[in-house]
């Protein structure tokens, strides 16, 4: 049962000067490991992104109308 | 350490209006800057429209060898056409290639950049993104941070309207939209390039050109209207100097445009031309036909036609082609005499008094190195560009004397404006005669790259 509860994790690669980077920066924040901020930072970043590719996936008919309607009001079609 | 380039992209602007003093001193400011900046007059692309002219700018590439002659293309055999957007620029930009040298890179506005494509720096899409729902910058979570800071991001006005007023008010709350946004991007993130175009400029001149250009057929004095790209203007000016004040003293400031702008005269029923020289048959009768009919493809009768046109700024022509469109009668033994006769008879057309007009006909592969994507058969530009095309069909007249999309004062002009003004003076001012669009990206990787 403890096996199938473990986490699987990947390695990612960033430049050491990053890593650096992050480290003198999470000192005395809370973040008590790069990976741990990495995770964190990521985590924020793609729950946005997914969220913005639900709404933009593909452009609908209608979508298509509005456009061509605009640019033909805007005098280039 | 790169010197920072700032590029204010100001859509339409002409030269008689940043060089000449039409601006009756509005560009206060700015224009201190161009009496000490290298000038030149840009000689826009063919065709002189803003996509895809900027992008042309942008990649150095011309309009055959982006594959790009317009916002809409046809493939082959089908009547219908797309719409491109940045996914369809396949070539190197200015941002991409600094990018990828390791700059800082701002671009804001350029059409066609929607959807955005990864930069090293950020990017707000243009006009042409189809609503604020979508995601129009880069990195993504710039749009939110946008938003939160200065407010939803506005990227274009209907301008073909007769509430004129309206469309003033709706100039000014854009172009003030865009001017709290570039300046908060300008002044909070890194960049060392950075690109701004401001399509309020084409905008105000399109709705408002008659009542500002004294020698436009229909001129008009007007206690408001001929105020407004006036007050356009300063409203730039007095922004921009606000903007030029928190840059670096040594940063390099170009003022560019991607054409230039003059009086409408009219615009061409060409499909009506097609079908009075025996080009284009139709299925019914064209005078039963309510003005501004579209050209449907139900409404051709395909087996008589040998040619029909698309309207805009300039007019793509397409033969009916055997073998390539659905209904093809044109062979194809015969297609070199078939758009020479149509060359022929395109280039002799007349004004309505029968004045003679200055009209170009060009096949693609004449003025591009190479012709990629879905160009049409011919390129036509009426009377130096004085008259539109219409598309459209049921007038009454082959001569109309407003456009066939609703109120518009002017036309796109070939002869834009570039200028480069560097405070250290390693590139010397005065008038530097014209220089092809196509050479402004290597003149500014110069700038910046060296």
């Amino acid at each position: 049962m403890a096996d199938q509860r473990k986490i699987k994790y990947t390695t990612v690669s960033i430049p050491i000067s990053l890593y650096e980077r992050i480290r003198k920066l999470i000192e005395g924040t809370g973040f008590t490991s790069v990976s741990q901020f990495v995770v964190y930072v990521l985590r924020e970043v793609i729950s946005e992104m997914e969220e913005e590719k639900i709404r933009s996936d593909s452009i609908s008919e209608e979508e298509k109308k509005a456009i061509i309607e605009r640019l033909k009001r805007l005098g280039y079609i | 350490m790169v010197r920072k380039l700032f590029v204010l992209g100001l859509d339409s602007m002409p030269p008689k209006v940043l060089y000449e003093g039409m601006d009756n001193n509005s560009f206060s400011y700015i224009k201190t800057l161009v009496e000490e900046s290298a000038r030149y007059l840009m000689r826009s692309c063919y065709p002189p429209i803003t996509v895809p002219a900027w992008m042309v700018m942008f990649t150095g590439k011309t309009p055959g060898e982006l594959g790009i002659y317009g916002f809409r293309h046809r493939k082959p055999g089908d009547f219908n056409y797309y719409i491109v957007n940045s996914k369809y620029i396949k070539q190197e930009t200015l941002w991409s290639i600094a990018s990828k040298k390791g700059l800082k890179v701002g671009v804001y506005g350029v059409p066609p950049t929607y959807p955005p494509k990864p930069l090293n720096g950020f990017m707000v899409t243009d006009f042409t993104t189809p609503n604020r729902e979508k995601p129009y910058t880069f990195p993504p979570w710039l749009k939110r941070e946008l938003e939160r800071t200065v407010g939803p991001t506005i990227f274009d006005i209907t301008y073909r309207s007769e509430n004129k007023d309206k469309v003033a008010s709706d100039l000014f709350h854009m172009l003030e939209n865009h001017q709290r946004q570039v300046l908060y991007l300008a002044t909070q993130k890194q960049w060392e390039v950075f690109l701004y175009v401001e399509i309020a400029v084409d905008r105000a001149h399109h709705a408002f050109w008659k009542y500002f250009d004294k020698e436009h057929p229909r001129y008009t004095e007007h206690p408001h209207y001929s105020n407004v790209i006036p007050r356009l203007y300063r409203k730039i000016d007095q922004w921009f100097e606000e903007l030029h004040k928190k840059l670096p003293k040594d940063a390099v400031i170009v003022i560019v445009s991607d054409h230039g702008i003059k009086a409408m005269k009219g615009a061409f029923a060409i499909n009506q031309w097609l079908i009075d020289n025996d080009y284009l048959k139709l299925k019914v009768n064209k005078d039963q036909l309510k003005p501004g009919t579209e050209l449907k493809e139900n409404l051709i009768d395909w087996e008589h036609t040998i040619a029909w046109a698309w309207g805009g700024y300039y007019s793509r022509v397409f033969i009916n082609l055997k073998g390539r469109e659905k209904k093809g009668v044109v062979e194809l033994k015969y297609y070199e005499d078939t758009i020479n006769q149509l060359r022929k008879d395109i280039e002799k057309i007349r004004g309505e008094n029968g004045e003679k007009w200055k009209n170009e006909v060009y096949r693609p592969s004449e003025l591009y190195p190479e012709v990629r994507g879905d160009p049409p058969d011919l390129m036509v530009y009426l009377d130096d560009l004085w008259w539109r095309a219409a598309g459209t069909i049921g007038w009454s007249s082959n001569y109309l004397p407003e456009n066939d999309r609703g109120p518009d004062d002017a036309v796109h002009d070939w002869i834009g404006v570039f200028s480069i003004y560097d405070p250290e003076g390693t590139i010397s001012s005065g008038d530097k005669g014209m220089i092809d669009i196509t050479h402004i990206k290597d003149t500014l990787s110069e700038i910046v790259f060296s």
